[in-house]
């Protein structure tokens, strides 16, 4: 399993904060956002930032996904 | 309190985390610090609170390597970053960063770098709450 989380606008525009995917082998990061932008279109239009296991990775990081893994995707950060 | 990076709901005191800070060294010569507060406005809109939300581990994570660079970029005594999360009401504090150093120009200087990077690389989200609704805050420089 693939747990997905979505926060702030994002969390919003999916109307969602949690998805889980099916894991199988060689499953990318980017076939996961692939997935989910087909269903969420617009919270995609805003996501800037990925995160897999707390780490940013970017488009350049293709390793596959282990079974497990916790994928965020994001949009730019307003704290402070 | 005792760590020295925090995200939390309640309120903090700007005091207590000078004082913390003085607490670990006598050789700290200059403390600036940066309080972030919640504006009754933005643009022509009234805000009555700003709803913080988090990716609580990593934002703990990002801002426990934020102040580990500056401790070590600008050669710093020690240093406390804290952020709240959930509902501030106008007029409350958001977040602060201490930074303490032997001298004064360093910790003015990693004052204003950690919350600009903390801006850029903490990931959190605010919400302003308005009396004609709520909307997500872009962020600007």
């Amino acid at each position: 399993m693939i747990n997905v989380l979505f926060f702030g606008p994002v969390a919003e525009r999916a109307g969602a904060r949690q998805v889980n995917l099916d894991f199988r082998e060689g499953l990318r990061w980017q076939d996961v956002r692939d997935t989910l932008r087909a269903r969420h279109p617009e919270a995609f239009e805003i996501v800037s930032v990925v995160a897999v296991n707390g780490r940013r990775v970017g488009e350049q990081d293709t390793p596959p996904l282990a079974d497990g893994a916790e994928v965020v995707f994001m949009s730019a950060f307003s704290g402070g | 309190m005792n760590d020295t990076v925090r995200l939390q709901t309640e309120d903090f005191s700007l005091d207590a985390e000078v004082a913390a800070l003085c607490a670990g060294s006598k050789r700290i010569g200059g403390i600036a610090a940066f309080l972030g507060c919640a504006r009754d406005f933005s643009g022509e809109r009234e805000v009555r609170e700003i709803a913080f939300e988090a990716y609580h581990d990593m934002a703990r994570a990002e801002l426990s390597s934020l102040r580990d660079e500056a401790i070590a970029r600008f050669n710093l005594i020690d240093a406390r970053i804290v952020h709240r999360l959930g509902t501030v009401s106008a007029g409350e504090n958001i977040v602060l960063v201490v930074a303490g150093a032997e001298h004064r120009a360093p910790a003015f200087d990693a004052c204003r770098w950690l919350i600009d990077e903390l801006k850029a690389r903490a990931p959190i989200w605010k919400k302003e709450i308005t009396p004609q609704g709520e909307s997500w805050v872009t962020p600007h420089p």
